[in-house]
């Protein structure tokens, strides 16, 4: 990766992992331009709209999900894995590392663990060969 | 429906690699249910083609568009402007509709972006299986509803082959025996006695085995 650069994340997260009033990603997290997507659901995430995310100059993308089995919704998180799953497949195939893409199921509110996810994205930047674009 | 499975990217790659600015056609009908050629299909596969364009260097112009058939002129000519407006037509629908877009824009390249795989049903959420072939003498009404044909592995007409296991076909354990399922179902129905009456070899002369075949409906001929 490019050090001079400032790595951008994107993150797709259900609105159910943050409460308000409580940030649910501290500014100084992995030192990345951060691009937060708020979902009513993860199950509402489609495959394109995570492509798009690397199309529009994320270098990675993460996916804030609810715990499985605690989704409001039923099962909007597993289907999100799902997606996710395939989704990893179609970066393969175009020769982006696929684990710039990042699910984490975390518990609302839970912000060291969302935290934890996007130090986890930024590791994987600098293991891998940095910026996309 | 007719299913069918979007080619592997790199495939397409290959395809579409002559052409700097080409048209993603979608068919909203077989090939939007079988997930493979529908509106989001269409987002997708573009998605997925810029990025592999830009990790290889090549530029690369794409237009989306998804029309509600691709096998009937009606609907594909509301496609015409952006099909002129680009050097070649990926093509997201089965064999029948790619040939039908190539057919009306006589001087754009139109290209396959799906291998087209069989006549099915959606037996769930995002499992289809094969259930006809299309062979030109449907005889579902002697066997209770249950192709021998097209799902029976060895295409017996005449009952079981007898290698079967707990209703599992002995050539694919994932698949049920066809003959099971039929017997079942005709027991289901007090009509196993159908099965007492002797099938003659099939004459495939009505399949796509006597050449290409034509309906014609002059009542609807204009």
């Amino acid at each position: 990766m490019d050090n001079t650069c400032t790595p951008v994340i994107t993150v797709f997260c259900c609105t159910h992992t943050s409460t308000e009033g409580s940030p649910l990603f501290p500014d100084d997290v992995s030192g990345a331009d951060l691009r937060i997507i708020r979902l009513a659901c993860t199950g509402m995430l489609k495959d394109v709209f995570l492509l798009r995310a690397f199309e529009s100059g994320s270098d990675a993308v993460v996916v804030l999900a609810c715990p499985e089995g605690d989704c409001l919704h039923s099962e909007g998180n597993i289907r999100a894995a799902r997606r996710v799953t395939y989704t990893r497949g179609i970066l393969e195939q175009v020769g982006i590392d696929s684990q710039r893409l990042v699910m984490c199921n975390i518990a609302p509110g839970d912000a060291e663990a969302a935290s934890q996810a996007l130090r986890h994205a930024a590791a994987v930047l600098t293991d891998t060969d940095g910026g996309l674009s | 429906m007719i299913v069918g499975e979007q080619k592997s990217i790199a495939e397409l790659q290959k395809i579409i690699a002559p052409y700097k600015k080409i048209l993603i056609l979608g068919c909203g009908t077989c090939t939007k249910t079988c997930f493979a050629g529908g509106e989001d299909e269409v987002a997708t596969l573009a998605s997925a083609l810029r990025l592999a364009c830009r990790k290889n260097g090549t530029g690369i112009s794409i237009e989306e568009l998804t029309i509600e058939r691709q096998c009937e002129n009606e609907f594909i000519q509301e496609a015409a402007p952006a099909a002129s407006r680009n050097e070649a037509v990926l093509s997201l629908a089965c064999g029948a509709g790619v040939q039908a877009v190539a057919r009306r824009f006589g001087t754009t390249p139109v290209l396959p972006g799906v291998n087209t795989t069989f006549i099915g049903v959606l037996e769930r959420q995002g499992i289809f299986t094969e259930e006809c072939v299309g062979c030109g003498d449907c005889r579902l009404a002697l066997y209770g509803g249950i192709c021998p044909i097209a799902r029976c592995s060895k295409k017996l007409l005449n009952g079981p082959c007898g290698g079967s296991k707990n209703g599992k076909c002995e050539i694919n354990p994932d698949t049920d025996c066809a003959w099971q399922l039929i017997i079942e179902r005709l027991t289901a129905l007090g009509q196993l006695d159908n099965l007492r009456t002797y099938i003659p070899p099939v004459d495939w002369r009505s399949s796509n085995s006597g050449g290409p075949r034509k309906l014609v409906r002059e009542d609807h001929i204009i």
